[in-house]
């Protein structure tokens, strides 16, 4: 499906491999790298299917097209925004990007609404309420993407500690929300769950 | 979204069919809305939540916004085929159209089965096909408070009545009905004399043998006391007695009422169906079997005949101090209603400070549990001090937890303690003057003394019996949870019996997913005849495994019927089904006990000539016997003492034994050298003879013996044939067999470069 052929990285790793024989004294794992990332550029067309075409390339390539893509995070919780992954039609990768910021402006405001699309974790705001019976947990919160009500069965199962501030709570139909840090939510919304953390 | 669009758009839930007379003409069954979902997010500005509607009609699928307005409509002529994009918490129905691939809408977990269920509605009317989806209206909120359901369709926690759950508590008191009866009017008695008994005595001592007694003789005051001094032995040794008896029947009663629980809550667990434990850590479910039955018994046997005798004692305590002096009965109840405010207003924070220790018990726990079962791991990349750190970060907050919760318990108990301590200083006081004026007797004085300690005493439990409720009630709600929970169908009524098998299966269109709005399975179609071997191959993760789990009736299909012998497994008898199936698990599980005790642990009854017969087809007889203890070697928990491939063929010996119809290897020789794979094979294939077989591997040689090979590929079967058949086709399996065959090739080239360089 995919018309681009990249050269193999590993074939180069290979290369590298038998010309220094040696152990290898930092580990070089196997990234398909791009050397520049502002080479890339990603677009919606139709509208709601993500491509990306590579240009210019310095080795004297033809531009090339990905006609289907997908876009992951790879630590979506810990390093947001961080080593965006690019996929092809058959889910390999074509590259990583350590970082959003190394994307064109163009390519990076694409990048971002299809994490916004595709990550729908909420975040949490402030916690309007929390009212605890018989184990279970009534949430209304406020997040970046609106007002919500939610229902937890059992926090100890549901409520994920990414660290001493980072939570993210997952409710009955697998709905996920994310408080980056419980620390610096307003008085309420820290009293609320003061009670049930 | 706002609470009100939401539930708004809960009630909305429900599909709008217009009457038919309202639709102009009437004849316009095109126009019909098939179905329609409300989609919870809107694309833009960022993907927030809100609201959009999706009809389905004969000719189109539309869009529609909060406001009524459409924003898109899409012919079913065009429409080529329809799927949900699976999101994070969410997913996204697009439709592929002779224009390529469309979004249609976004939505949230709540919603997304519903659309994968549409998507496949719209698939059926774009292709023509007849329109059939099973669109489950669950209800997500309660019907009478409005809250949010914890499952959907499940019960309102708030709103189970908690007298039917006492009612189904007291329910497993039934069978000691004697014993409850007797060690409640034990509780009864006590209270009666306690509170009128010991104090009239107390009375009659104090006025009328000690008080005055040089007035009359030594023989008109020897029968007195003595008549006192039996009153009291008899009131003691009628205390004795009525404690004796509610004891030994309470322990009796906590006893079996104990195992009665835990028995029904094991018995439920056992028969659940396997997604119940895909959500839950197993510590979680094994405190239900512990802790959660523990508080429902303390409940019964503790807080039960407290409930019964505190109001007993209140009163009786209330009357007979009337009849001593209401003045000064009146005088000592003035802290009362302090000591009730402070008991009730406490109990909310304070339980809700000991629901947090108990959630960092709960963590602790994990932690514990993790390390040590993962002690290999933890010592093999040395991270002792990473547990151990993670341990006391953990234990630190239960001990924080724990004292924060104490300490708020010690202040209000010393609060109560204060009040009640007033008690008795209102009583020598205000009584003191009473007796002063000459009002009343001091044996008056010395009896409300004693009552006041007799009705204090049960109230400063009157914050705990909150406690012993919230918690039984809790933990019953848990409990319940589990006995309620939807078992597998085992005893169906109408089920077929299958007392032999032939074995035939047939899979059709049978979809799955075990996340529904997630599919793992997308249509399986596959016709396999009695004593055919099925070879299935895939890439990991491609749903061969779980087509297995299927057919076990591990979980049930989405979609589509499997059938056995012409029967959808539904609807065979679960202990037919999986007695004539036997099953070597990817992991393999062996209990703790001897080797032959796991071979013969779906056939206890079976000799130990048997066991090794089957012993000798896996090809784990020779290692066994070559075990100091032969077939009677322990292998520990999860079959510990055994490498991975011996515990592997130790579970074919098992399968084997079971002498099933079908036999299924989910990569039952994966860690097993080729040549043992190769005897186990031969012994199998004789075995094998006449019994349907799905064996699934990596390596593909495994399969050589198979009749038909079965290529899974994203949750579809994408190749089906001879091995021949599928070399010639030049597809998956071709790729492959082809690139194995260069790994080996690169693997022998490298041995003989090594044999030639050590003969060089
Ligand atoms: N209990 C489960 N709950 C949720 N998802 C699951 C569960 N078991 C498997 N899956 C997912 O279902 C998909 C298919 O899994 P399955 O076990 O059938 O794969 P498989 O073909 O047997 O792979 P392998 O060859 O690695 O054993 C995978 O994506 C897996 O992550
Ligand atoms: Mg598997």
């Amino acid at each position: 499906m995919d018309t681009a052929v990249l050269e193999k990285p590993e074939a180069k790793a290979d290369e590298v491999a038998k010309a220094a024989p040696d152990f290898p004294q930092t580990q070089e794992f196997v990234t398909p790298k791009i050397s520049r990332m502002e080479m890339l550029k990603l677009f919606y067309k139709p509208e709601g299917t993500l491509r990306l075409t590579i240009e210019r390339n310095p080795e004297g390539w033809e531009n090339f097209s990905y006609p289907t893509v997908k876009l992951y995070q790879a630590a979506p919780l810990s390093s947001p925004g961080r080593y965006i992954v690019l996929h092809d039609g058959k889910g390999e990768e074509i590259t990583m990007s350590d970082h959003i910021d190394q994307f064109s402006p163009d390519s990076r405001a694409i990048a971002e609404d299809e994490i916004r699309r595709r990550y729908l974790t909420a975040k949490i705001q402030s916690v309007t309420s929390i009212k605890v019976e018989f184990g279970i947990t009534y949430w209304t919160v406020l997040t970046d993407k609106g007002e919500r009500d939610f229902v937890v069965q059992s926090l100890t199962e549901s409520c994920i500690w990414l660290s001493d501030r980072h939570l993210l709570i997952i409710d009955v139909d697998g709905n996920r929300f994310e408080i980056l840090d419980r620390f610096i939510l307003d008085e309420t919304s820290r009293t609320n769950l003061a009670l049930v953390l | 979204m706002t609470v009100q669009e939401r539930d708004q758009a809960a009630q909305d839930e429900r599909p709008q069919i217009p009457s038919t007379n309202g639709v102009a003409g009437n004849s316009d069954a095109d126009n019909e809305i098939l179905i329609s979902e409300i989609a919870d997010i809107v694309p833009e500005d960022g993907h927030i939540f809100g609201k959009r509607e999706v009809r389905v009609t004969r000719k189109s699928v539309s869009v529609f916004d909060a406001s009524g307005v459409q924003l898109l409509t899409v012919p079913m002529l065009e429409i080529k085929s329809a799927r949900t994009e699976s999101l994070v918490g969410g997913s996204r129905l697009e439709l592929t159209t002779t224009s390529g691939i469309m979004p249609i809408a976004e939505f949230t977990a709540s919603v997304a089965p519903r659309f994968s269920e549409m998507a496949r509605g719209i698939e059926q009317l774009a292709k023509g096909e007849d329109f059939a989806i099973k669109l489950a209206y669950e209800k997500t909120r309660c019907e009478k408070c409005g809250r949010l359901l914890p499952e959907k369709d499940g019960r309102c926690p708030a709103c189970v009545k908690r007298l039917t759950v006492l009612k189904r508590i007291f329910g497993y008191m039934g069978p000691y009905r004697k014993a409850a009866i007797l060690s409640l009017t034990a509780t009864s008695l006590t209270a009666i004399s306690s509170t009128f008994l010991t104090p009239y005595l107390t009375r009659y001592i104090t006025d009328s043998v000690l008080t005055n007694a040089g007035s009359r003789t030594m023989a008109e005051n020897l029968p007195r006391l003595t008549f006192a001094i039996g009153g009291m032995l008899f009131a003691l040794l009628l205390g004795v007695c009525l404690q004796f008896l509610r004891s030994s029947n309470s322990i009796y009663m906590s006893s079996n009422i104990a195992k009665d629980l835990r028995a029904s809550v094991y018995r439920a667990l056992e028969h659940l169906q396997l997604s119940f434990y895909d959500k839950k850590q197993l510590g979680a479910i094994i405190s239900r079997v512990t802790q959660d039955t523990d508080r429902v018994w303390g409940f019964l046997v503790d807080g039960l005949p407290y409930l019964v005798s505190m109001p007993l004692t209140l009163i009786g305590g209330l009357g007979a101090g009337l009849f001593l002096s209401w003045k000064l009965t009146l005088a000592i109840l003035l802290p009362v209603p302090f000591v009730a405010l402070v008991t009730t207003t406490i109990w909310k924070p304070l339980s809700q400070r000991y629901h947090r220790v108990g959630a960092k018990w709960g963590r602790l726990h994990t932690q514990l549990n993790e390390s040590l079962n993962g002690i290999r791991v933890v010592k093999a990349f040395v991270q002792e001090k990473g547990e151990w750190s993670k341990f006391e970060t953990r234990n630190n907050d239960l001990a924080e937890a724990g004292m924060t919760a104490d300490k708020f318990w010690i202040r209000a108990e010393n609060t109560v303690g204060l009040l009640v301590g007033l008690g008795p200083l209102i009583n020598w006081g205000y009584g003191g003057y009473l007796m002063l004026t000459g009002e009343i007797t001091l044996g008056t004085v010395m009896a409300m003394q004693i009552l006041l300690w007799q009705v204090y005493g049960p109230l400063q439990w009157f914050g705990q019996l909150n406690n012993w409720f919230s918690r039984a009630m809790a933990g019953a709600e848990r409990i319940f949870e589990v006995i309620d929970a939807q078992p597998e169908g085992y005893d169906k009524k109408d089920a077929v019996v299958m007392p032999n098998m032939r074995g035939d299966v047939t899979f059709d269109n049978v979809r799955f997913g075990y996340d529904k709005s997630n599919p793992v399975l997308k249509g399986i179609d596959l016709d396999v005849k009695a004593g055919e071997m099925i070879g299935l191959v895939g890439k990991s993760g491609a749903g061969k495994s779980t087509t297995i789990n299927l057919l076990c009736r591990f979980y049930e299909s989405d979609a589509g019927s499997l059938k056995v012998d012409g029967v959808d497994v539904k609807d065979i008898a679960l202990e037919d089904l999986r007695r004539h199936i036997g099953i070597v698990l990817q992991e393999p599980f062996l209990f703790n006990g001897t080797i032959a005790d796991n071979i013969r642990y779906g056939k206890p009854d079976a000799t130990l000539e048997d066991v090794m017969e089957a012993a000798r087809a896996a090809c784990c007889h020779d290692f066994i016997v070559a075990k100091p203890d032969g077939y009677d070697t322990q292998v520990g928990e999860k079959g510990g003492k055994l490498s991975g491939g011996e515990k592997q063929r130790v579970s074919i010996a098992r399968a084997i034994l079971h002498n099933p119809r079908i036999l299924i290897l989910d990569e039952a020789t994966s860690s097993v050298d080729v040549e043992t794979e190769k005897k186990i094979q031969v012994a199998i294939g004789n075995l094998t003879k006449g019994r349907t077989t799905f064996a699934i591997a990596h390596r593909l040689s495994t399969l050589r013996n198979a009749d038909r090979l079965v290529v899974i590929d994203k949750g579809k079967i994408a190749e089906v044939g001879t091995h021949e058949e599928l070399i010639a086709q030049k597809g998956i399996f071709y790729s492959l067999v082809e690139t194995q065959k260069q790994t080996s090739k690169a693997i022998a080239e490298a041995r003989s470069d090594i044999a030639i360089e050590e003969e060089g």
